[in-house]
Protein backbone atom coordinates (compact mmCIF):
# COMPACT_ATOMS: atom_id res chain seq x y z
CA UNK A 1 0.00 0.00 0.00
CA UNK A 2 1.24 3.77 -1.00
CA UNK A 3 1.19 6.26 1.95
CA UNK A 4 -0.44 9.34 1.08
CA UNK A 5 0.36 13.18 2.11
CA UNK A 6 -1.91 16.05 1.83
CA UNK A 7 -0.30 18.70 0.09
CA UNK A 8 -2.82 21.36 -0.34
CA UNK A 9 -5.70 22.93 1.08
CA UNK A 10 -8.52 25.40 -0.43
CA UNK A 11 -12.00 26.90 0.45
CA UNK A 12 -14.48 29.47 -0.69
CA UNK A 13 -16.33 32.11 2.46
CA UNK A 14 -19.15 29.95 3.86
CA UNK A 15 -22.31 32.28 3.70
CA UNK A 16 -26.09 31.58 3.55
CA UNK A 17 -26.77 32.81 -0.18
CA UNK A 18 -23.86 33.00 -2.92
CA UNK A 19 -24.02 34.55 -6.40
CA UNK A 20 -21.71 31.70 -7.66
CA UNK A 21 -22.82 29.13 -9.34
CA UNK A 22 -21.87 25.64 -7.87
CA UNK A 23 -19.55 25.00 -10.65
CA UNK A 24 -17.85 28.37 -9.82
CA UNK A 25 -17.23 27.40 -5.81
CA UNK A 26 -15.85 24.51 -6.76
CA UNK A 27 -13.02 25.82 -8.93
CA UNK A 28 -12.11 28.66 -6.42
CA UNK A 29 -11.64 26.11 -3.95
CA UNK A 30 -9.98 23.86 -6.04
CA UNK A 31 -7.94 26.30 -7.53
CA UNK A 32 -6.66 27.65 -4.28
CA UNK A 33 -5.18 24.04 -3.02
CA UNK A 34 -3.92 23.40 -6.31
CA UNK A 35 -2.26 26.83 -5.79
CA UNK A 36 -0.81 25.93 -2.12
CA UNK A 37 0.06 22.29 -3.63
CA UNK A 38 2.16 24.01 -6.24
CA UNK A 39 0.52 22.08 -9.17
CA UNK A 40 -1.40 22.51 -12.36
CA UNK A 41 -4.61 20.84 -13.09
CA UNK A 42 -2.69 18.49 -15.41
CA UNK A 43 -0.67 17.35 -13.10
CA UNK A 44 -3.94 15.52 -11.58
CA UNK A 45 -4.60 12.12 -12.23
CA UNK A 46 -7.59 11.71 -10.52
CA UNK A 47 -10.84 13.81 -9.26
CA UNK A 48 -13.24 12.83 -6.47
CA UNK A 49 -15.91 15.25 -6.12
CA UNK A 50 -18.75 14.96 -2.78
CA UNK A 51 -21.73 16.65 -2.68
CA UNK A 52 -24.76 15.70 -0.48
CA UNK A 53 -28.05 15.42 -1.77
CA UNK A 54 -29.23 15.99 -5.68
CA UNK A 55 -32.03 17.51 -3.98
CA UNK A 56 -30.76 20.87 -2.65
CA UNK A 57 -28.75 22.28 -5.98
CA UNK A 58 -31.89 21.46 -7.68
CA UNK A 59 -30.05 19.58 -10.73
CA UNK A 60 -29.80 15.96 -10.71
CA UNK A 61 -26.82 14.13 -10.97
CA UNK A 62 -25.18 17.33 -9.85
CA UNK A 63 -21.80 15.47 -9.34
CA UNK A 64 -22.03 14.92 -12.99
CA UNK A 65 -23.53 18.73 -13.38
CA UNK A 66 -20.30 19.97 -11.24
CA UNK A 67 -17.09 18.21 -12.46
CA UNK A 68 -15.61 20.71 -14.77
CA UNK A 69 -15.51 23.52 -12.33
CA UNK A 70 -14.00 20.28 -9.88
CA UNK A 71 -11.21 20.00 -12.75
CA UNK A 72 -12.78 16.44 -13.67
CA UNK A 73 -13.26 16.67 -17.59
CA UNK A 74 -11.04 14.09 -19.17
CA UNK A 75 -10.21 12.57 -15.90
CA UNK A 76 -10.78 9.69 -13.87
CA UNK A 77 -13.94 10.87 -11.54
CA UNK A 78 -16.29 9.89 -9.30
CA UNK A 79 -18.68 11.05 -6.74
CA UNK A 80 -18.87 10.15 -3.15
CA UNK A 81 -21.74 10.83 -1.01
CA UNK A 82 -22.31 9.46 2.73
CA UNK A 83 -24.84 13.01 3.56
CA UNK A 84 -22.88 15.06 6.31
CA UNK A 85 -20.23 12.21 6.47
CA UNK A 86 -18.96 12.95 2.85
CA UNK A 87 -16.80 15.79 4.19
CA UNK A 88 -14.51 13.40 5.26
CA UNK A 89 -15.41 10.45 3.33
CA UNK A 90 -14.55 12.34 -0.12
CA UNK A 91 -10.84 12.17 1.35
CA UNK A 92 -11.15 8.82 2.19
CA UNK A 93 -11.94 7.86 -1.39
CA UNK A 94 -9.24 10.23 -2.10
CA UNK A 95 -6.56 8.21 -0.03
CA UNK A 96 -7.67 4.76 -1.34
CA UNK A 97 -7.13 6.43 -5.12
CA UNK A 98 -3.51 6.49 -4.26
CA UNK A 99 -3.02 4.04 -1.49
CA UNK A 100 -4.04 1.35 -4.13
CA UNK A 101 -1.45 2.34 -6.43
CA UNK A 102 -3.57 3.41 -8.82
CA UNK A 103 -2.41 7.29 -9.17
CA UNK A 104 0.07 9.68 -7.72
CA UNK A 105 -2.32 12.39 -7.33
CA UNK A 106 -5.43 13.09 -6.41
CA UNK A 107 -7.87 16.47 -6.35
CA UNK A 108 -10.68 15.81 -3.98
CA UNK A 109 -13.83 19.00 -4.25
CA UNK A 110 -16.62 18.88 -2.12
CA UNK A 111 -19.59 21.47 -2.68
CA UNK A 112 -22.77 22.68 -1.73
CA UNK A 113 -25.42 25.24 -2.66
CA UNK A 114 -27.83 24.59 0.17
CA UNK A 115 -29.15 28.11 -0.55
CA UNK A 116 -31.27 26.71 -4.33
CA UNK A 117 -34.07 24.97 -2.28
CA UNK A 118 -36.77 26.89 -1.81
CA UNK A 119 -38.41 27.34 0.53
CA UNK A 120 -35.91 26.18 2.65
CA UNK A 121 -33.53 23.69 2.89
CA UNK A 122 -35.33 22.05 5.75
CA UNK A 123 -38.36 21.07 2.66
CA UNK A 124 -35.37 18.65 1.21
CA UNK A 125 -34.40 17.04 4.94
CA UNK A 126 -38.30 16.63 5.09
CA UNK A 127 -38.23 13.26 2.62
CA UNK A 128 -35.13 11.68 4.09
CA UNK A 129 -37.58 9.86 6.69
CA UNK A 130 -39.51 6.50 6.53
CA UNK A 131 -42.65 7.42 4.45
CA UNK A 132 -44.71 4.95 6.27
CA UNK A 133 -44.10 5.16 10.17
CA UNK A 134 -41.74 9.08 10.29
CA UNK A 135 -43.17 11.14 7.79
CA UNK A 136 -46.83 10.97 8.73
CA UNK A 137 -45.93 12.54 12.26
CA UNK A 138 -44.20 15.34 9.96
CA UNK A 139 -40.58 15.04 11.52
CA UNK A 140 -37.76 17.79 10.59
CA UNK A 141 -34.23 16.88 11.65
CA UNK A 142 -34.54 19.42 14.68
CA UNK A 143 -36.83 17.84 16.95
CA UNK A 144 -35.06 14.51 16.20
CA UNK A 145 -31.72 15.99 17.55
CA UNK A 146 -33.70 17.31 20.38
CA UNK A 147 -34.30 14.27 21.76
CA UNK A 148 -30.79 12.57 20.84
CA UNK A 149 -29.51 15.88 23.31
CA UNK A 150 -32.27 14.92 25.81
CA UNK A 151 -31.08 11.21 26.09
CA UNK A 152 -27.39 12.13 25.85
CA UNK A 153 -27.68 14.35 28.79
CA UNK A 154 -29.67 12.28 30.77
CA UNK A 155 -27.50 9.17 30.48
CA UNK A 156 -24.30 11.33 31.66
CA UNK A 157 -25.67 13.62 33.58
CA UNK A 158 -24.72 16.55 30.95
CA UNK A 159 -25.50 20.27 31.99
CA UNK A 160 -26.94 22.54 29.63
CA UNK A 161 -24.60 25.07 30.46
CA UNK A 162 -21.60 23.24 29.75
CA UNK A 163 -22.97 22.43 25.95
CA UNK A 164 -23.58 26.07 25.09
CA UNK A 165 -19.73 26.66 26.26
CA UNK A 166 -19.19 24.57 22.64
CA UNK A 167 -21.12 27.16 20.80
CA UNK A 168 -18.95 30.30 22.96
CA UNK A 169 -16.30 28.31 21.46
CA UNK A 170 -16.44 27.76 18.42
CA UNK A 171 -18.29 31.09 17.08
CA UNK A 172 -14.99 32.71 19.20
CA UNK A 173 -12.72 30.88 17.53
CA UNK A 174 -14.22 31.43 14.12
CA UNK A 175 -13.42 34.99 14.08
CA UNK A 176 -10.09 33.83 13.56
CA UNK A 177 -11.07 32.52 10.22
CA UNK A 178 -11.19 33.79 6.71
CA UNK A 179 -14.34 32.13 5.63
CA UNK A 180 -16.31 32.63 8.86
CA UNK A 181 -20.50 32.79 8.62
CA UNK A 182 -21.10 33.21 12.04
CA UNK A 183 -18.63 34.06 13.80
CA UNK A 184 -19.34 36.10 17.22
CA UNK A 185 -16.07 37.50 19.29
CA UNK A 186 -18.92 38.57 22.30
CA UNK A 187 -21.32 35.71 22.31
CA UNK A 188 -21.44 34.39 25.92
CA UNK A 189 -23.76 31.14 27.69
CA UNK A 190 -26.24 33.28 28.65
CA UNK A 191 -26.94 33.82 24.80
CA UNK A 192 -26.60 30.76 23.42
CA UNK A 193 -29.44 29.91 26.82
CA UNK A 194 -32.15 32.46 25.95
CA UNK A 195 -31.92 32.14 22.17
CA UNK A 196 -34.89 31.41 20.41
CA UNK A 197 -36.49 28.10 21.38
CA UNK A 198 -36.72 25.15 18.28
CA UNK A 199 -37.40 22.24 19.73
CA UNK A 200 -36.03 22.29 23.62
CA UNK A 201 -33.62 21.66 24.39
CA UNK A 202 -32.43 22.74 21.33
CA UNK A 203 -32.16 26.24 20.85
CA UNK A 204 -30.98 28.47 18.13
CA UNK A 205 -27.30 29.24 18.93
CA UNK A 206 -27.26 25.16 19.48
CA UNK A 207 -26.82 24.50 15.80
CA UNK A 208 -24.55 25.46 13.04
CA UNK A 209 -26.31 27.18 9.55
CA UNK A 210 -27.08 26.19 6.37
CA UNK A 211 -24.32 27.44 3.97
CA UNK A 212 -23.34 27.74 0.39
CA UNK A 213 -19.28 26.88 -0.03
CA UNK A 214 -17.11 24.65 -1.61
CA UNK A 215 -13.52 23.18 -0.04
CA UNK A 216 -10.74 21.56 -1.90
CA UNK A 217 -7.78 19.11 -0.72
CA UNK A 218 -4.79 18.03 -3.16
CA UNK A 219 -3.12 14.25 -2.03
CA UNK A 220 -0.61 12.63 -3.06
CA UNK A 221 1.57 9.48 -2.59
CA UNK A 222 4.72 10.22 -0.18
CA UNK A 223 7.33 10.47 -2.66
CA UNK A 224 5.26 12.64 -4.87
CA UNK A 225 4.78 14.83 -1.54
CA UNK A 226 8.81 14.52 -0.85
CA UNK A 227 9.40 16.33 -4.18
CA UNK A 228 7.05 19.51 -4.17
CA UNK A 229 6.35 20.22 -0.45
CA UNK A 230 9.26 18.68 1.61
CA UNK A 231 8.87 21.43 4.07
CA UNK A 232 5.58 20.22 5.16
CA UNK A 233 5.01 16.41 4.97
CA UNK A 234 1.50 15.73 6.64
CA UNK A 235 0.49 12.22 6.09
CA UNK A 236 -3.41 10.12 5.76
CA UNK A 237 -2.00 7.52 8.46
CA UNK A 238 -5.57 5.98 9.35
CA UNK A 239 -8.57 5.92 7.94
CA UNK A 240 -12.22 4.75 9.21
CA UNK A 241 -16.33 4.31 8.79
CA UNK A 242 -19.19 2.88 10.06
CA UNK A 243 -22.69 3.01 10.07
CA UNK A 244 -25.53 2.23 12.76
CA UNK A 245 -29.14 0.90 11.50
CA UNK A 246 -31.37 2.22 9.11
CA UNK A 247 -33.91 3.27 12.05
CA UNK A 248 -33.07 6.06 14.21
CA UNK A 249 -35.50 4.86 16.99
CA UNK A 250 -33.75 1.41 17.53
CA UNK A 251 -30.15 3.09 18.05
CA UNK A 252 -28.50 4.32 21.34
CA UNK A 253 -28.95 7.63 21.45
CA UNK A 254 -26.51 8.62 24.50
CA UNK A 255 -23.42 6.75 22.55
CA UNK A 256 -22.31 6.70 19.12
CA UNK A 257 -20.70 2.83 19.28
CA UNK A 258 -20.51 3.63 15.04
CA UNK A 259 -18.33 6.40 15.46
CA UNK A 260 -15.92 4.35 17.94
CA UNK A 261 -15.99 1.72 15.79
CA UNK A 262 -14.88 4.01 12.73
CA UNK A 263 -12.15 5.80 15.14
CA UNK A 264 -11.04 2.69 16.63
CA UNK A 265 -10.45 0.89 12.85
CA UNK A 266 -8.89 4.35 12.52
CA UNK A 267 -6.60 4.17 15.08
CA UNK A 268 -5.41 0.60 14.38
CA UNK A 269 -4.09 1.43 11.04
CA UNK A 270 -2.57 4.82 12.49
CA UNK A 271 -0.57 2.51 15.30
CA UNK A 272 -2.44 4.54 18.01
CA UNK A 273 -2.96 2.20 21.14
CA UNK A 274 -3.88 5.10 23.28
CA UNK A 275 -5.61 7.83 21.79
CA UNK A 276 -6.48 9.82 24.82
CA UNK A 277 -2.52 10.29 24.92
CA UNK A 278 -1.36 10.33 21.32
CA UNK A 279 -4.38 12.46 20.10
CA UNK A 280 -2.78 16.16 19.91
CA UNK A 281 -5.99 18.00 18.17
CA UNK A 282 -9.41 17.23 16.95
CA UNK A 283 -12.16 18.23 14.34
CA UNK A 284 -14.81 16.35 15.43
CA UNK A 285 -18.24 16.98 13.83
CA UNK A 286 -20.29 20.01 15.21
CA UNK A 287 -23.47 20.62 13.43
CA UNK A 288 -24.84 20.99 17.33
CA UNK A 289 -23.33 21.89 20.05
CA UNK A 290 -24.10 18.57 21.94
CA UNK A 291 -22.64 16.71 19.21
CA UNK A 292 -19.00 18.10 19.47
CA UNK A 293 -19.21 16.54 22.83
CA UNK A 294 -20.48 13.34 21.67
CA UNK A 295 -18.49 13.15 18.93
CA UNK A 296 -14.88 13.53 21.35
CA UNK A 297 -16.47 10.84 23.30
CA UNK A 298 -17.46 8.73 20.16
CA UNK A 299 -13.41 9.36 18.70
CA UNK A 300 -12.43 7.88 22.11
CA UNK A 301 -11.00 11.02 23.36
CA UNK A 302 -12.38 10.56 26.82
CA UNK A 303 -14.70 8.78 28.55
CA UNK A 304 -18.55 8.91 27.69
CA UNK A 305 -19.84 12.12 29.89
CA UNK A 306 -16.22 13.63 30.28
CA UNK A 307 -16.07 16.20 27.43
CA UNK A 308 -18.57 18.80 28.88
CA UNK A 309 -15.95 18.34 31.81
CA UNK A 310 -12.91 18.67 29.57
CA UNK A 311 -14.80 21.81 27.65
CA UNK A 312 -15.06 23.12 31.27
CA UNK A 313 -12.12 23.26 32.53
CA UNK A 314 -10.66 24.80 28.88
CA UNK A 315 -9.05 21.34 27.79
CA UNK A 316 -10.29 21.74 24.36
CA UNK A 317 -9.40 25.69 23.84
CA UNK A 318 -6.98 26.44 21.04
CA UNK A 319 -4.50 26.90 24.18
CA UNK A 320 -5.64 23.83 25.81
CA UNK A 321 -4.11 20.77 26.34
CA UNK A 322 -6.41 18.96 23.25
CA UNK A 323 -7.69 22.02 21.40
CA UNK A 324 -10.73 20.64 19.77
CA UNK A 325 -12.77 22.86 16.50
CA UNK A 326 -9.55 25.46 16.50
CA UNK A 327 -11.29 26.24 13.45
CA UNK A 328 -14.43 27.59 14.84
CA UNK A 329 -16.63 24.69 13.58
CA UNK A 330 -19.58 24.25 11.90
CA UNK A 331 -20.76 26.67 14.31
CA UNK A 332 -18.90 29.29 13.73
CA UNK A 333 -17.79 29.16 10.10
CA UNK A 334 -20.87 27.88 8.55
CA UNK A 335 -22.47 24.39 7.80
CA UNK A 336 -22.35 23.56 3.83
CA UNK A 337 -22.59 19.72 4.36
CA UNK A 338 -19.64 18.24 2.29
CA UNK A 339 -17.88 21.43 2.08
CA UNK A 340 -17.08 21.22 5.39
CA UNK A 341 -14.19 19.10 4.76
CA UNK A 342 -12.28 22.45 4.53
CA UNK A 343 -12.97 23.40 8.39
CA UNK A 344 -12.29 19.28 9.13
CA UNK A 345 -9.77 17.55 7.26
CA UNK A 346 -7.97 21.43 5.74
CA UNK A 347 -7.91 22.53 9.46
CA UNK A 348 -5.89 19.50 10.85
CA UNK A 349 -3.74 19.55 7.79
CA UNK A 350 -3.11 23.36 8.31
CA UNK A 351 -2.84 22.91 12.09
CA UNK A 352 -0.04 20.33 11.81
CA UNK A 353 1.81 22.00 8.75
CA UNK A 354 1.91 25.42 11.04
CA UNK A 355 0.32 27.24 8.21
CA UNK A 356 -3.12 28.26 10.36
CA UNK A 357 -1.73 31.56 11.28
CA UNK A 358 -4.21 33.45 13.87
CA UNK A 359 -5.43 29.93 14.32
CA UNK A 360 -2.67 28.06 14.71
CA UNK A 361 -2.55 26.23 18.28
CA UNK A 362 -0.05 26.87 21.20
CA UNK A 363 0.67 22.63 21.59
CA UNK A 364 2.44 22.27 18.15
CA UNK A 365 0.71 18.82 17.38
CA UNK A 366 1.90 16.23 15.43
CA UNK A 367 -1.18 13.63 15.32
CA UNK A 368 -4.24 14.96 15.01
CA UNK A 369 -8.05 13.25 13.83
CA UNK A 370 -11.00 14.80 11.98
CA UNK A 371 -14.28 12.90 11.84
CA UNK A 372 -17.73 14.02 10.15
CA UNK A 373 -21.05 12.55 10.81
CA UNK A 374 -24.18 12.00 8.32
CA UNK A 375 -26.03 9.85 6.29
CA UNK A 376 -29.65 8.80 8.49
CA UNK A 377 -27.76 10.57 11.05
CA UNK A 378 -26.05 7.13 12.09
CA UNK A 379 -22.79 7.38 10.07
CA UNK A 380 -19.35 8.53 10.85
CA UNK A 381 -15.95 8.97 9.05
CA UNK A 382 -12.50 9.08 10.68
CA UNK A 383 -8.98 10.47 9.80
CA UNK A 384 -5.73 10.55 11.37
CA UNK A 385 -3.35 12.42 10.20
CA UNK A 386 0.44 13.04 11.02
CA UNK A 387 3.86 15.02 10.60
CA UNK A 388 6.12 13.59 9.73
CA UNK B 1 -44.26 -11.90 -4.26
CA UNK B 2 -47.46 -10.88 -4.94
CA UNK B 3 -48.63 -9.04 -7.99
CA UNK B 4 -50.59 -5.74 -7.60
CA UNK B 5 -53.95 -5.94 -9.41
CA UNK B 6 -55.78 -2.67 -7.50
CA UNK B 7 -52.95 -0.39 -6.59
CA UNK B 8 -55.55 1.80 -4.88
CA UNK B 9 -56.48 -1.04 -2.57
CA UNK B 10 -53.88 -1.85 -0.62
CA UNK B 11 -52.56 0.18 2.14
CA UNK B 12 -50.28 2.85 1.18
CA UNK B 13 -49.21 6.14 2.13
CA UNK B 14 -49.11 9.07 -0.29
CA UNK B 15 -46.35 11.11 -0.29
CA UNK B 16 -44.90 14.37 -2.50
CA UNK B 17 -41.87 16.19 -2.80
CA UNK B 18 -41.79 19.53 -0.54
CA UNK B 19 -39.29 21.58 -2.17
CA UNK B 20 -41.52 24.08 -3.77
CA UNK B 21 -39.21 25.41 -6.35
CA UNK B 22 -35.55 26.07 -7.10
CA UNK B 23 -33.70 29.13 -7.31
CA UNK B 24 -30.33 29.17 -9.93
CA UNK B 25 -27.99 31.69 -9.71
CA UNK B 26 -26.48 32.17 -12.69
CA UNK B 27 -23.00 32.35 -11.16
CA UNK B 28 -20.14 35.16 -11.98
CA UNK B 29 -19.76 34.94 -15.82
CA UNK B 30 -23.86 34.20 -16.37
CA UNK B 31 -24.16 37.56 -15.02
CA UNK B 32 -21.85 39.15 -17.75
CA UNK B 33 -23.60 37.19 -20.23
CA UNK B 34 -27.55 37.70 -19.70
CA UNK B 35 -26.38 41.56 -19.00
CA UNK B 36 -25.01 41.88 -22.53
CA UNK B 37 -27.67 40.05 -23.85
CA UNK B 38 -30.41 41.75 -22.20
CA UNK B 39 -29.10 45.47 -22.49
CA UNK B 40 -26.93 45.53 -25.49
CA UNK B 41 -27.61 42.40 -28.23
CA UNK B 42 -24.46 40.70 -27.56
CA UNK B 43 -23.55 37.11 -27.24
CA UNK B 44 -20.22 37.45 -25.07
CA UNK B 45 -17.73 34.23 -24.86
CA UNK B 46 -14.41 34.26 -22.53
CA UNK B 47 -11.49 32.84 -24.17
CA UNK B 48 -8.78 31.26 -22.86
CA UNK B 49 -5.78 32.05 -25.08
CA UNK B 50 -3.06 29.49 -23.34
CA UNK B 51 -5.43 26.60 -24.73
CA UNK B 52 -6.96 28.73 -27.45
CA UNK B 53 -10.28 27.79 -26.73
CA UNK B 54 -13.22 30.09 -26.79
CA UNK B 55 -16.52 29.30 -23.62
CA UNK B 56 -19.91 30.54 -25.21
CA UNK B 57 -21.61 31.39 -22.69
CA UNK B 58 -18.44 32.77 -21.22
CA UNK B 59 -16.96 30.95 -17.47
CA UNK B 60 -14.97 32.71 -14.96
CA UNK B 61 -12.32 29.10 -15.44
CA UNK B 62 -10.98 27.04 -17.98
CA UNK B 63 -12.13 23.39 -17.91
CA UNK B 64 -9.14 22.84 -19.45
CA UNK B 65 -6.16 24.11 -17.36
CA UNK B 66 -8.26 25.70 -14.98
CA UNK B 67 -6.83 29.68 -15.77
CA UNK B 68 -9.15 32.57 -14.58
CA UNK B 69 -10.49 33.94 -17.62
CA UNK B 70 -11.34 38.22 -17.32
CA UNK B 71 -11.33 38.60 -20.86
CA UNK B 72 -14.76 38.49 -22.70
CA UNK B 73 -15.46 38.73 -26.02
CA UNK B 74 -17.94 39.61 -28.44
CA UNK B 75 -18.68 36.94 -30.44
CA UNK B 76 -21.26 38.65 -32.76
CA UNK B 77 -24.61 36.97 -33.76
CA UNK B 78 -23.70 34.80 -36.86
CA UNK B 79 -22.69 30.87 -36.59
CA UNK B 80 -23.18 27.66 -38.07
CA UNK B 81 -25.23 24.34 -37.82
CA UNK B 82 -22.88 21.85 -36.32
CA UNK B 83 -26.08 19.30 -35.44
CA UNK B 84 -29.74 19.20 -35.28
CA UNK B 85 -32.88 17.12 -34.76
CA UNK B 86 -36.15 17.77 -35.64
CA UNK B 87 -38.61 16.99 -33.06
CA UNK B 88 -42.11 15.77 -34.01
CA UNK B 89 -43.58 14.13 -31.03
CA UNK B 90 -43.24 15.87 -27.39
CA UNK B 91 -42.15 14.60 -24.24
CA UNK B 92 -45.67 12.99 -23.49
CA UNK B 93 -46.00 11.62 -27.43
CA UNK B 94 -48.37 14.63 -28.57
CA UNK B 95 -47.54 15.62 -31.97
CA UNK B 96 -45.64 19.24 -32.56
CA UNK B 97 -47.16 20.78 -35.53
CA UNK B 98 -45.17 22.41 -37.01
CA UNK B 99 -42.33 20.27 -35.79
CA UNK B 100 -39.42 22.05 -33.20
CA UNK B 101 -35.85 21.81 -34.74
CA UNK B 102 -33.10 21.84 -32.30
CA UNK B 103 -29.32 22.95 -33.08
CA UNK B 104 -26.03 23.30 -32.15
CA UNK B 105 -24.56 26.10 -32.92
CA UNK B 106 -20.87 27.21 -33.82
CA UNK B 107 -19.27 30.75 -33.61
CA UNK B 108 -15.88 29.21 -35.17
CA UNK B 109 -13.28 26.40 -34.66
CA UNK B 110 -12.26 27.24 -31.04
CA UNK B 111 -15.05 27.75 -29.85
CA UNK B 112 -17.52 25.55 -27.59
CA UNK B 113 -21.30 24.97 -29.18
CA UNK B 114 -24.74 27.21 -27.84
CA UNK B 115 -27.58 24.79 -27.68
CA UNK B 116 -30.82 26.61 -29.53
CA UNK B 117 -33.95 26.57 -31.73
CA UNK B 118 -33.86 27.22 -35.95
CA UNK B 119 -36.52 29.45 -36.87
CA UNK B 120 -38.08 30.84 -40.24
CA UNK B 121 -36.87 27.65 -41.90
CA UNK B 122 -38.76 24.37 -43.20
CA UNK B 123 -37.21 20.83 -41.76
CA UNK B 124 -35.99 19.31 -45.39
CA UNK B 125 -33.75 23.08 -46.20
CA UNK B 126 -31.37 22.01 -42.63
CA UNK B 127 -28.35 21.06 -43.42
CA UNK B 128 -24.67 20.97 -41.47
CA UNK B 129 -22.84 23.53 -42.25
CA UNK B 130 -25.78 26.11 -42.77
CA UNK B 131 -24.80 29.93 -41.71
CA UNK B 132 -27.56 31.64 -39.45
CA UNK B 133 -28.06 34.34 -37.65
CA UNK B 134 -29.39 34.93 -33.79
CA UNK B 135 -33.28 36.46 -33.75
CA UNK B 136 -33.49 38.23 -30.80
CA UNK B 137 -36.65 39.28 -28.83
CA UNK B 138 -37.08 43.61 -29.01
CA UNK B 139 -34.70 45.28 -25.52
CA UNK B 140 -37.86 45.86 -23.73
CA UNK B 141 -38.84 42.11 -23.78
CA UNK B 142 -35.57 40.72 -23.00
CA UNK B 143 -35.25 39.24 -19.31
CA UNK B 144 -31.65 38.03 -19.69
CA UNK B 145 -32.56 34.65 -20.32
CA UNK B 146 -31.34 32.36 -22.99
CA UNK B 147 -34.58 32.30 -24.32
CA UNK B 148 -33.99 36.37 -25.03
CA UNK B 149 -32.89 34.82 -28.26
CA UNK B 150 -36.20 33.54 -30.10
CA UNK B 151 -33.95 31.26 -32.65
CA UNK B 152 -31.55 31.07 -35.14
CA UNK B 153 -32.57 31.61 -38.78
CA UNK B 154 -30.59 31.02 -42.18
CA UNK B 155 -29.19 34.14 -43.32
CA UNK B 156 -30.41 35.07 -46.65
ZN1 LIG C 1 -7.13 26.92 -20.73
Amino acid sequence: MKEVAVVGAGMTLFASRMMETGKELCWEAAKQALDEAGLSLQEIDAVIMGTAPDAFDGIHKKGENLLDGAGGANKPYMRVYTGGGTAVMTPIAGWWHIASGMFDTVLVVNEEKMSSARPHAQSVFAHIWDPILDRPLRPNLVWIFAMEMQRYMHKYNVRKEDIALVSVKNKRNAVDHPCAQLADPKITVEDVLNSEPMALPVRRLDISPPSDGASALVLASLDVAREICPDRIVTIDGVGWCIDTTMWTNRDLAFPKFLARAADQAYRMAGIKDPKKEIHIAEPYDPFNYKELQHMEGLLLCEPGEAAILTREGVTQRDGRLPVCPSGGLLGVGNPIAATMGIKVGEIYWQLARKAGKRQVRNDPVTGVCQAWGDLMQFSSVLVMRRR
Amino acid sequence: MEKISKPTEIKHQLGHMEVDHYHYTVGLAGERFFTALREEGKLLGARCESCGVTYIPPRIYCEECFAELDEYVDLGLEGEVRSFTIARIDRDGRPLDPPEIRALISFGEDTTDLLHLLGEVEPEEVYIGMEVEAVLKPKREREGKVTDIRYFRPIK
